[in-house]
């Protein structure tokens, strides 16, 4: 009798180790959720309240300089060698020129970008990246307000106080010491942080946010149409679809109703935004990006020699919204621009 | 009067929880009792709402009927009949009509001088259920997260709740509780071809013996768990598939935001080989 | 008052040790010398052994053990033979299947050659053990209803494996051999076929996984609540029905109005436990085949549940920009 009572004591000490084990390497209540569709279908996000705090402070705006007087001298004529930005008063270009300082290069300063003897001068590197940058800000905010709205986008967006943006992505060198004839991955297989550490393909970058290939696998008609998709093509969208969420921290159901992730009709409207951002993302990789790999030095590449590019992390950072939808735009309207017809001649100097 | 040949003997009075003698009778091949009763009561009622809410949407197909929760604004209130009130009320009768069935077998137990086995099985069945519609909303604040009740509505929730922690797959007490219901599959396949391939046996055979079933299975693998063991093992998988399912859904939501791979990230930074890099 | 359940044996009695019903010519001596296990002795049966090593038998274990060797050796090269990372890594690991580029011929070694490998020593494995489950029972003169359930789980394994791959033109749609990986096939599977729950088939699947779960329940926990009048020997039972079958049935027909028998109750059993693969595999079978869009298909069928719309309206932006989606 007292061996029974042993027993069950001991099974029940055992499942009360068990149970603590497994929650403590989970997170603790209460949870905030917020629906998102139809009640009952089960589309909601659900925050840690704890993990949002840090969140929001992480996302605060940094204070803007006061706005500068649009008169005097442009700044092309009292500055030499200003292609971009020309038309700007030499108030206005500082402000800009000390905003952008603080956005990117805070511990560093001026000397960062510039020859500090000699401004004007384009010998290093980050001045030419800086110069492209500005044309690719002001291209993102006139042409493809159909991700960005008025919110916009200013230098701190990505960069946030550091010269090199917390998330860029480079090819990645999967297997460094090759696989010869036997252990190939084949793309994934790994624990990686770009997938929320599943095993989905972990690279979804390069095919779907660098080149255009297609992201749709589902078909249109209930029968077969001629859909020749692979299941193995259908995980590489799932990649890419979990970089998604994470880059949001949002869940799938912020864009989908997942009883059919393909139909447009009736879901929610945010899949839209994100269609255009793939779009987006795709334009500023092949062409403000890529064109930049002669200019980064070999410590600033990737692996595999080639330049940082952006993904949707590089703006969002886990927020639904970058910055939470905060605009900084309306005190920089220079960066609202369109982009002037200066930008033949600094992707021209760039490839030089 | 619809009872077995040796059943007579068996329908005696007594063994009732509550009621006594008043409901202590059977109609037809059904023992009532005072749950019995209160079952007949519970599942008309909610039935007759199902119907009725049924009518107040777009169609008739029993796939497609659904009768859904409350919006989360709602959080732990009762909500509007036709804005999801209907929905907790059908819940309240359902756990009724549970919670009498379970009893009911209970009082049945007892008449019958059986161990209760079967009714405490069940109620494991009632806590999944009740976890899902009731401890889970209760910890994430809000009637509104329970399932809906449709055929094919019921099925979008799992998916879109599922998809809320990204790969659902990854959620290491649903990968123990999927292991446990396809374990129980197998064994109960297992367990009917064996007691049925001793009964019918080899043509021209005679019917064989429970030696015969453990030799057969000490032969392919070894061991044989016998014929009393069988019945434990299979009660226990059952049981413990069900308690890992509803312990993989109660802690997505108030123990767990993000995605479900994610969770793994504490295996993978143990001490022995964190000072490593992955690859 | 306590009461014994009946869950863990109490007092184990031991008795000689059981070398099993004599086979006749034609076949090995068993090997193992059998032993008790006090522990195995508190659920079922204590023996442990004695076990009988035909050709049958040790074929399919070579061919397992090269099988599951290959998957291992591609998992360790695959982490740089690294062991620490293999255990690290091991539920991340995984060998994959060819890309489709290569459709259903030899594709090199270290793309999905070597999965291709190990399907044709597992299959051989699994049909090899089929073949000894059922000598086994031949020899011992039993029915070969164990077999025969067998060889459903071995339809839904070819139908994974063999016949859709076949039928769809891709080795690379079958699943990959690997822990996790194998869970993000079935996603994917679901994701890429227009969300599998509207499938009939998988639907019947899943009804028989959860009937078979409620019936071992409802089986197991019936059998325990006899066990005071021996409801566990089955056999005895079914030839000569005593006062456990009795009770047994009476409490199900009293609560559900009808009930099966002591022999019947294994039929429903072995039933449902063998649809659940069976009707499982056809749904696979029919998947990318003659279905493109399980929720398209459900629609056409008037069976997908509609929902009121909450979103402001919603089209394609492909269609309207003309660009590529």
């Amino acid at each position: 009798m007292n061996r029974a009572k042993t027993l069950r004591s001991t099974l029940m000490a055992l499942l009360a180790v068990g149970t603590t084990l497994l929650l403590a390497g989970c997170e603790r209540p209460p949870m905030e959720s917020v629906q998102h569709g139809f009640r009952g279908t089960g589309m909601v996000q659900v925050y840690n309240p704890r993990a949002l705090e840090a969140k929001i402070e992480a996302n605060e705006l940094p204070v803007s300089l006061p706005p500068a007087s649009d008169e005097g001298p442009r700044a092309a004529k009292a500055y030499q060698n200003v292609k971009v930005l020309g038309d700007l008063s030499v108030g206005q270009f500082t402000r800009l020129m000390a905003s952008m300082t603080a956005w990117i290069a805070p511990n560093e300063g001026c000397g960062y970008c510039h020859n500090v003897a000699n401004f004007a001068d384009d010998s290093k590197y980050t001045k030419v990246v800086a110069r492209r940058m500005i044309e690719m800000t002001q291209h993102i905010n006139a042409d493809w307000k159909n991700h960005v709205a008025d919110t916009g986008v200013t230098c701190w967006t990505c960069h946030r106080g550091q010269p090199v943006p917390n998330a860029i992505w480079f090819k990645a060198n999967h297997q460094p010491q090759g696989s010869n004839f036997i252990g190939d991955k084949s793309g994934q297989n790994e624990p990686h942080p770009a997938v929320n550490l599943s095993t989905l393909p972990n690279d979804p970058f390069t095919p779907f946010l660098l080149e255009a290939k297609p992201i749709r696998v589902g078909g249109n008609t209930a029968l077969p149409s001629g859909n020749r998709a692979s299941i193995k093509q259908a995980e590489w969208t799932y990649g890419l679809m979990v970089h998604f969420s994470q880059s949001l921290g949002v869940n799938c159901t912020y864009c989908h109703n997942t009883q059919n992730f393909s139909k447009w009709e009736g879901g929610p409207p945010q899949r839209v935004t994100a269609w255009h951002g793939i779009r987006m993302a795709r334009d500023l990789n092949a062409a403000y990006m890529e064109p930049l790999t002669e200019v980064f030095p070999a410590h600033r590449k990737g692996e595999l020699g080639d330049v940082a590019k952006l993904n949707c992390a590089t703006c969002h950072q886990g927020a639904y919204k970058p910055l939470h939808g905060q605009s900084m735009l309306k005190g920089f309207p220079e960066l609202s621009k369109p982009a002037a017809a200066s930008t033949v001649t600094a992707a021209a100097e760039a490839k030089k | 009067m619809a009872m077995l040949s040796f059943e007579k003997k068996y329908r005696v009075r007594g063994g009732t929880l509550v009621g006594g003698d008043l409901f202590d009778f059977w109609v037809g091949p059904f023992y009532v009792g005072f749950f019995g009763v209160t079952t007949a009561f519970f599942s008309l009622l909610g039935t007759v709402l199902i119907l009725w809410g049924a009518s107040q949407g777009p169609t008739w197909s029993p796939w497609a009927i659904n009768i859904a929760p409350p919006d989360l604004k709602y959080g732990l209130a009762l909500a509007l009949l036709a804005e999801g009130g209907l929905w907790q009320i059908i819940t309240v009768c359902a756990l009724g009509a549970f919670g009498s069935w379970a009893l009911r077998e209970v009082e049945i137990c007892r008449k019958l001088g059986m161990g209760y086995h079967v009714p405490v099985a069940f109620s494991v069945a009632i806590l999944a259920y009740f976890t899902l519609v009731v401890i889970r909303p209760v910890l994430m604040g809000a009637w509104g997260h329970g399932f809906p009740y449709g055929i094919f509505s019921h099925l979008d929730w799992v998916s879109n709740v599922g998809y809320q922690y990204l790969h659902f797959h990854y959620n290491p007490a649903h990968m123990l509780a999927v292991t446990f219901f396809f374990t129980t599959t197998f064994a109960l396949s297992l367990h009917g071809a064996l007691v049925l391939s001793s009964t019918n046996p080899k043509p021209g055979e005679i019917v064989k013996t429970p030696e015969h079933e453990d030799t057969f299975f000490r032969d392919i693998i070894g061991y044989s768990v016998g014929t009393l063991g069988i019945h434990r093992l299979g009660l226990f998988l059952a049981i413990a598939a069900v308690l890992f399912s509803a312990l993989c859904i109660v802690i997505s939501g108030p123990f767990w935001t993000r995605g479900w791979p994610e969770w793994w990230s504490w295996w993978l930074n143990l001490p022995i080989w964190s000072q490593w890099p992955l690859n | 008052m306590a009461q014994y359940l009946n869950l863990f044996t109490t007092v184990q009695a031991t008795g000689p040790l059981q070398h099993g019903v004599p086979l006749g010519p034609g076949n090995s001596p068993r090997s193992v010398e059998p032993f008790f296990s006090y522990w195995a002795g508190k659920l079922g049966n204590a023996q442990l052994g004695p076990i009988y090593l035909g050709g049958l038998g040790l074929a399919s274990i070579i061919c397992g053990v090269f099988a599951i060797t290959i998957i291992g050796m591609n998992m360790l090269a695959s982490v740089n033979w690294n062991p620490v990372q293999f255990v690290r890594q091991l539920f991340w690991l995984s060998l994959e299947p060819p890309p489709p580029s290569y459709g259903l011929s030899m594709p090199p070694l270290n793309q999905g050659g070597w999965w291709l490998i190990v399907g044709v020593f597992l299959t051989a494995s699994m049909f090899l053990w089929w073949a000894r489950t059922y000598r086994r029972a031949r020899e011992l003169g039993m029915g070969t209803h164990i077999p025969w359930a067998f060889a459903a789980a071995i339809w839904l394994y070819l139908v994974l494996g063999l016949f859709r791959p076949i039928l769809m033109g891709s080795w690379g749609e079958a699943v990959p051999y690997g822990i996790f990986s194998h869970l993000d096939w079935t996603a994917a599977f679901s994701l890429r076929y227009g969300n599998l729950f509207y499938n009939p088939f998988h639907a019947l699947s899943i009804a028989f996984l959860y009937g078979s779960v409620l019936l071992f329940a409802m089986h197991g926990a019936t059998i325990l609540a006899v066990g005071r009048y021996g409801g566990e020997r089955e056999i005895e039972q079914i030839v000569d029905r005593g006062t456990a079958s009795e009770r047994a049935a009476l409490f199900w027909r009293w609560t559900m109005g009808f009930n099966a028998t002591m022999e019947s109750i294994h039929r429903w059993a072995w039933w449902f436990a063998v649809l659940c693969p069976l009707t499982g595999g056809i749904g696979i079978l029919l998947t990318g085949t003659a279905v493109d869009n399980w929720y398209l298909w459900a629609v056409k069928h008037h069976v997908a549940p509609p929902y009121p719309d909450v979103f402001p309206a919603v089209t394609d932006p492909a269609l309207s920009s003309g660009a590529k989606p």
